[in-house]
């Protein structure tokens, strides 16, 4: 019987340690993009190697969540979109991934007078992802508090579609001295870090719908 | 030939399996929750239990309605509820095997010209109406102490799921006790007047001549139940998966409260001890009894589209069910008796007063030996369980070590 094994306990602790890694991942984004704007590329590389663990790690424990729930028939009514949820988030961690190596490839120059900006894109596009984890830890525990929760995501969603949006403003109409080319390539580098926020909503509107039928 | 009497009972028990019992693992097994070998284990071994321990109590009051003293109106009269329930089912319409049986009885009275006992057919006809309303209420209580339980706790979904997943395994347990205790009358209760078997002595236990013929009765729901009701378990749990895990547990335990309400004789004692009323023993539809409780929970949480149709089957079936049965009954025992001139029983009433009938064709033990083939049934069924558990338990480890070397060839490969 289910109650006297160690399956559940082990699962749980498996979900946990996956919210983990992405929680860790969106941090060692926020400070890559830090130090890439620094100039700090030890650090950046450091910050490049612990988001490709992470989500290695991630990897293997969302095929472990996803076996443990089959074999051992766990949650046969929300199984699927447990699992669908979990490769949202993985989908994020994977956007991290993506886009630090998308940097670290093609090192785009990044003008002195861009550096706030792109940050504080980071920084919103970032805590919309961050303010997802506690939403999807919150599905488990107390589920009625999920949609709350998840208002923050759609702010921080909202702020990063703004800051994107006068940035490549900016870049396209009054950044006179970047070629186009070069104005391209730094659309492209914000459309990566927009990317992370629109992650976080898509896995949100998810979420959102799996806490109402939980707690209808 | 009293083997070939007792087949139409067998049959009705085994139909009984196949539908009634389906209705107590039905969102477990739909759900996916518990899987189909462990919920039919579960449900066979626990029926047989509350059928031989607890099965007399609604098989008294079958017998006060009308107590059926030959073997061969035993057998036409079961025959006769069995057909009704495979016609209703086959036109899908919402049968009860109680509802079925009761009017087999009235036929049987009306065409012996026995006196149908008024007052033990409005108790019956009463708790056929109380019981899915007590079912009702008893769902909408546990919903909302379950709900504030888990709001209080906060406890985790994955831990929370995993204590339902074993609660509808008790539950389950229970609702198959309680459907044994108070349906078995349905199966056998006709015929405990026509045997008198002798004390069967099985070293722990010893059981007499009704508890041998529940213990039968129990044999052929166990098989209905293995055999046939994976189907209907699916379709049930389908028609039920829109209620929540939880949801589910609490029906089937709701439902098996009720049946057993009606079916204990220790709490009616109780109840008069307390200086109450007795609770009527009286065999309830059990599937009309989780509709009772699915429609209390969806009013309680204040759902507008309740299936006026379903409500409307139900109404029905409490009237055509008795209804058909009772007529198929009064044209079958009819040509019984003349056309292959068999006894299906004769006029015993005094008005006003119930007496067990005295039976022109009592089988004896002597004359067939039934509670020996009873033995050796036993016997030959435990052998086959102790193999089965072995063979399923080998099975299953076969399939985890398959599992587990794959899982570890598929992360060799990655790396």
């Amino acid at each position: 019987m289910a109650v006297f094994t160690r399956t559940t306990k082990n699962l749980i602790i498996k979900i946990d340690e996956f919210f983990d890694n992405i929680d860790l991942g969106i941090l060692v984004f926020r400070e890559g993009i830090k130090s890439y704007l620094n100039k700090d590329m030890e650090s950046f590389q450091r910050h490049l190697q612990k988001v490709d663990t992470l989500e290695s790690n991630a990897d293997k424990l969302q095929r472990e969540i996803e076996n443990d729930m089959i074999t051992h028939s766990i949650l046969p009514q929300h199984r699927a979109e447990v699992a669908q949820l979990i490769d949202e988030l993985d989908e994020i961690i994977d956007g991290v991934k993506s886009t630090l190596h998308e940097i670290d490839i093609e090192i785009p120059e990044i003008p002195e007078e861009l550096n706030n900006d792109i940050i504080r894109l980071a920084e919103a596009s970032a805590s919309a992802a961050e303010e997802l984890v506690p939403a999807a830890r919150a599905y488990f525990k107390a589920p009625f508090t999920v949609r709350e929760k998840l208002l923050k995501v759609y702010y921080f969603e909202s702020e990063t579609d703004k800051i994107s949006f006068n940035l490549k403003k900016k870049i396209f109409h009054e950044s006179r001295e970047l070629d186009l080319a070069h104005k391209a390539h730094l659309r492209y580098i914000i459309h990566h870090i927009e990317n992370i926020s629109d992650l976080a909503q898509k896995a949100a509107d998810l979420l959102s719908g799996m806490a109402i039928k939980i707690v209808m | 030939m009293t083997l070939f009497f007792l087949t139409s009972g067998l049959f009705l028990g085994w139909s009984l399996g196949a539908n009634d019992a389906s209705h107590v693992f039905g969102a477990a097994v739909g759900s996916k929750m518990v899987t189909f070998r462990k919920a039919a284990i579960i449900a066979s071994v626990f029926f047989i239990l509350g059928a031989v321990i607890q099965g007399s109590g609604t098989s008294q009051t079958l017998g006060k309605l009308g107590a059926v003293n030959a073997i061969g109106g035993s057998f036409t009269l079961s025959l006769a509820a069995a057909i009704t329930i495979y016609m209703m089912t086959k036109f899908a319409l919402p049968i009860s095997t109680t509802q079925a049986i009761v009017g087999a009885i009235i036929g049987w009275n009306l065409f012996t010209g026995n006196h149908t006992d008024s007052s033990t057919l409005t108790k019956i006809v009463a708790s056929w109406v109380a019981g899915p309303i007590i079912g009702g209420l008893f769902a909408v209580l546990l919903f909302i102490l379950v709900r504030k339980f888990k709001r209080s706790v906060k406890i985790h979904l994955i831990r929370f799921e995993s204590y339902i997943k074993t609660g509808l395994l008790v539950v389950g347990a229970f609702g198959s006790y309680s459907l044994g205790a108070n349906n078995i009358a349905n199966v056998m209760g006709v015929f405990l007047p026509a045997f008198n078997l002798q004390n069967l002595d099985l070293g722990i236990i010893t059981l007499n001549s009704s508890q041998q013929l529940f213990l039968l009765g129990g044999l052929a729901t166990a098989t209905g139940i293995i055999t046939y009701s994976r189907k209907v378990m699916h379709t049930v749990g389908n028609n039920i998966l829109e209620l929540s895990s939880e949801a589910a547990m609490i029906v089937v335990l709701a439902q098996a409260l009720v049946l057993f309400i009606f079916s204990s004789t220790a709490l009616s004692d109780f109840f008069v001890r307390m200086g109450l009323p007795p609770i009527p023993m009286v065999p309830v539809s059990s599937s009309q009894v989780i509709v009772g409780c699915i429609l209390g929970i969806g009013l309680y949480k204040g759902a507008r589209n309740i299936n006026f149709k379903i409500l409307g089957e139900i109404g029905l079936a409490w009237v055509a069910s008795p209804v058909i049965s009772g007529v198929l009954t009064f044209f079958l025992l009819f040509f019984m008796k003349n056309i292959f001139n068999i006894n299906v029983g004769h006029r015993i009433d005094v008005p006003g007063v119930t007496v067990v009938a005295p039976v022109d064709q009592v089988i004896s033990n002597t004359e067939t030996d039934m509670s020996g083939i009873i033995k050796y049934l036993l016997m030959g069924i435990m052998i086959a369980g102790a193999l089965a558990m072995i063979y399923f338990y080998l099975l299953e480890r076969k399939k985890t070590m398959e599992h587990r070397k794959s899982e570890e060839r598929f992360w060799k490969n990655l790396k």
